[in-house]
């Protein structure tokens, strides 16, 4: 096995809550070394939210931070302190990498904006990737992962016409848009780094990431002056194409079968229904035409089958198809994520076991599974000023006793 | 195309891969004279994307009758065909193309050529696909061994669903996203717009980026196949669900359609909706703020909102407590517009937004300071779109205005010649059907 790809790299890592932690966890779960900076009095906000192991609050207990601050070491800094402020400029000089995804200004406060910071490190990478970027008329409005799925029209275009527009459920651009950019973001300022030796400021709006992935209904609306609506399942031209429920309490499944030789082999599979012969069924356009009607004749058929049986029959016969799969489906009974080994059991020091994702792809040669779990709030505090700063045992007691490590 | 450029002369001279441009400022673009085939289509056409944006020269290896992507629309003026469709347009900007029959042995002895030196090959086939054409990893790496190859399918390389069939919602659905959208009383409601296919092209961009980084690094020798999996990239956006699972035994489930809990959710304004989120996380920080707004527009139902039962979470989340704030909210938002709740609940410090229509964000007063939208030619229709521009800000080595999408073959002729492929060579392979 050769070392992880990002062996050697170091990060400062000022991100919280959502994009920017799940930013640094994809370089952390790829080898480099990423510092979590944050202080009892400031820690990373999702140390209390839910879910906590057992149920039971604490802030070393959230799997909403364990799971996005894998393979991370945690130290507490008090950045209101001089000497706080000293032991993050003395840590930073040591980084390739400066992250944080704080509102604009936040890190100018601390003494540890761009500017200050390459006067420490003159080729650093420093990214920010605050709500909607770094300046601009609207660059320090609030907004969480819920209302940037609202600005980048997401939410918008998800969802039943007739109903309220419903997005995908969760913090999505907080998932993966933004982490998978700002990380191939930083990955390309590396490269130019190593190639000429310069650093570079690196400004990441996390709406804009989002709206990128939209392009063609951007494009859309700008040349054909068409506002998409929501189209729930239905996506045109393709009919049957949506998902049906089966037996069982909420079950469900997802089929694509709009070709014709897919709708001829799913005509089969459901025993050659009645419905499924009439003519104007024949060809791709009459689907579409009778979208609704198919649906219906489809569902009626489903809800006597078993998701899991149906889904392997319907593949048996080269049907794109598949369960609707829950949280408990994919952690326990999913035997193509098992076979890759994608769930990963970490024993963390107060959850005890818990489940984390391993990254979603495998390079061939090298290992891909988070290195650790997520660390407690500043349980590397000695161990990082120790061995990086070189920071004595008494430095370290004077230091706490002036609530600067805290 | 190609018929033509050949009776025009055009195309005798030519190079396989583009001499890196160097910006005006001098500065080369961070990923110059990195070699890119892209053979991807839906799955991995946005991964091709944003290594071309960022200077990676990228040729699009499409089939012979062009990408799948080229059928999908939307398409310019509804228009339905192969160099109309603002989704190919759009995604694969930036890119030269070459159109070649893989399946025929010319065909993979030309991409053999290509790979030769290129640095990173992006593909969707079937698992076995590749390799019964003779261009499996193993092979294509033995004649160049800093290569890395990254494949993009809906299951990965190995395992029980290595061959099963997928599109995007049957992704969503298997990777556990699916099961997160829609309302209660309705199916789950998939996320619109291919997004588990977007998904793997962005975490395939990382993972490219890193065995890259470590094949430069290593000076030869070091490259690397990556297996990406769509179903895996689905389960990374699951937010709590796989966690409330594990520690707290609860299954998540699809919620849109009422407020999270008092004071978070989607409500009706004059012209559309807004995203309130004054509960939360966030409660205690935000929620005066609003009640003192809604005080100060004259809903005096709001004055309840500041008694200390609206300060517990437990409170928040019941039906009794989304009623009254409804009560107090609604008729307010109804009275007033996206742009008015959003400028003056903001000025306020309340995290409110507009619910964004595509219209909305190409108007955005934000995004035009940040000159986000940019202007990009369609070169069939000589039509100029406006399209998203740079995701990040490169202070040192900017996103750069792409090349618009190749038109079907048309960068054929010029890939051949640098390959050392004559006239005569060409017109068999044309003739034959090997390229287009």
């Amino acid at each position: 096995m050769k070392p992880l790809p990002l062996h050697g790299i170091r990060v400062a890592d000022f991100t919280w809550i959502g994009a920017g932690s799940f930013t640094t966890k994809l370089l952390a779960d790829h080898g480099a070394d990423v510092i979590k900076i944050e202080s009892s009095g400031r820690m990373d906000s999702l140390r209390s939210s839910r879910p906590y192991k057992d149920g039971v609050p604490g802030i070393n207990r959230s799997g909403y931070f364990a799971d996005r601050n894998s393979s991370k070491r945690s130290i507490t800094l008090n950045l209101k302190t001089e000497a706080g402020k000293d032991l993050a400029r003395r840590l930073i000089a040591t980084s390739d990498i400066v992250a944080n995804n704080f509102t604009p200004g936040t890190m100018e406060k601390f003494g540890l904006g761009y500017e200050a910071v390459r006067a420490i490190k003159p080729d650093i990478i420093y990214i920010a990737m605050s709500m909607q970027g770094a300046a601009g008329p609207e660059h320090k409005y609030l907004g969480y992962g819920l209302t940037m799925g609202a600005l980048t029209g997401l939410q918008f275009l998800s969802g039943l016409p007739e109903r309220e527009p419903a997005g995908t459920g969760t913090n999505f651009s907080d998932h993966i848009p933004n982490p998978c950019h700002a990380a191939f973001a930083i990955l390309a300022a590396l490269r130019h780094r190593r190639r000429t030796g310069v650093g570079q400021y690196i400004d990441v709006a996390q709406t804009e990431p989002t709206i990128a992935l939209l392009g063609p209904a951007m494009s859309d609306c700008s040349a054909n002056n068409r506002i998409q609506e929501r189209s729930g399942n239905e996506r045109a031209p393709r009919a049957p194409h949506g998902v049906f429920r089966c037996l069982g309490q909420d079950r469900w499944i997802a089929i694509s079968a709009w070709q014709d030789e897919t709708w001829a082999a799913l005509c089969k599979v459901l025993g050659d229904p009645p419905f499924a012969r009439a003519p104007q069924l024949a060809t791709a356009h009459g689907r579409w035409e009778n979208r609704h009607t198919i649906d219906q004749g489809i569902s009626a058929i489903t809800c006597h089958w078993d998701a899991v049986d149906l889904m392997s029959a319907l593949q048996f016969a080269g049907i794109p198809a598949g369960v609707v799969r829950t949280a408990a489906d994919i952690v326990d009974d999913d035997p193509q994520l098992r076979h890759r080994g994608h769930w990963v059991k970490l024993v963390h020091p107060e959850m005890g076991e818990s489940v984390y994702n391993a990254p979603p792809f495998r390079i061939h040669d090298a290992p891909t599974t988070p290195v650790a779990p997520a660390p407690m709030l500043g349980q590397h505090t000695d161990e990082v000023l120790t061995t990086i700063l070189g920071l004595g045992a008494a430095e370290l007691e004077t230091l706490r006793r002036e609530d600067v490590l805290t | 195309m190609y018929e033509a450029a050949i009776k025009a002369g055009i195309g005798e001279r030519g190079e396989v891969w583009s001499a890196p441009d160097a910006a005006t400022s001098g500065t080369p673009a961070a990923l110059a004279g990195v070699r890119v085939l892209d053979l991807s289509g839906l799955a991995g056409q946005y991964c091709g994307k944003q290594f071309a944006d960022l200077g990676a020269d990228v040729i699009l290896v499409e089939p012979v009758g062009g990408s799948p992507v080229r059928r999908e629309g939307p398409f310019l003026g509804d228009r339905a065909h192969v160099e109309f469709s603002l989704q190919f347009a759009y995604f694969n900007a930036g890119k030269r193309g070459i159109a070649l029959d893989l399946d025929r042995p010319e065909g993979q002895h030309i991409l053999r050529q290509l790979a030769g030196d290129a640095d990173l090959i992006i593909e969707g086939e079937k698992p076995d696909v590749m390799e019964r054409r003779g261009l499996s990893f193993a092979s294509l790496i033995a004649s160049n061994p800093k290569l890395v190859m990254t494949s993009v399918t809906p299951f990965g390389q190995t395992g029980p669903y290595a061959n099963y069939e997928a599109e995007d919602i049957v992704a969503l659905a298997l990777g556990g996203l699916l099961y997160l959208g829609g309302y209660p009383d309705t199916s789950p409601i998939a996320a619109f717009g291919n997004q588990a296919c977007l998904a793997a092209a962005q975490f395939a961009s990382v993972a490219s980026m890193m065995a890259l980084l470590a094949a430069e690094k290593d000076g030869g020798g070091a490259g690397r196949h990556i297996d990406v999996s769509i179903q895996e990239c689905v389960t990374m956006g699951l937010e709590t669900a796989i966690q409330f699972y594990d520690l707290e035994k609860t299954v998540r489930k699809r919620a849109s359609g009422e407020q999270i809990m008092a004071g978070v959710g989607v409500f009706d304004c004059a012209d559309g909706q807004i995203y309130l989120m004054a509960g939360g996380i966030a409660s205690t920080r935000f929620w005066e703020n609003l009640v003192n707004w809604l005080v100060d527009e004259g809903v005096d139902a709001a004055r309840q909102l500041l008694e200390p039962a609206w300060q517990s979470h437990d409170f928040l989340a019941t039906p009794e407590a989304k009623t009254i704030f409804r009560g107090s909210f609604a008729p307010f938002a109804e009275k007033h517009t996206k742009a008015y709740l959003y400028q003056t609940g903001q000025s306020r410090r309340i995290p409110i937004c507009p619910i964004n229509t595509p219209l909305d964000i190409l108007t955005s007063r934000q995004l035009e300071y940040r000159s986000f939208f940019v202007s990009q030619e369609h070169t069939p229709s000589g039509r100029m779109l406006t399209v998203p521009g740079a995701p990040y800000q490169l202070q040192e080595t900017r996103w750069r205005q792409a090349r618009p999408a190749p038109r079907l073959g048309e960068h054929t002729s010029e890939i051949l010649v640098g390959l050392g492929y004559d006239a005569a060579a060409r017109a068999a392979l044309l003739k034959s059907g090997v390229i287009n």
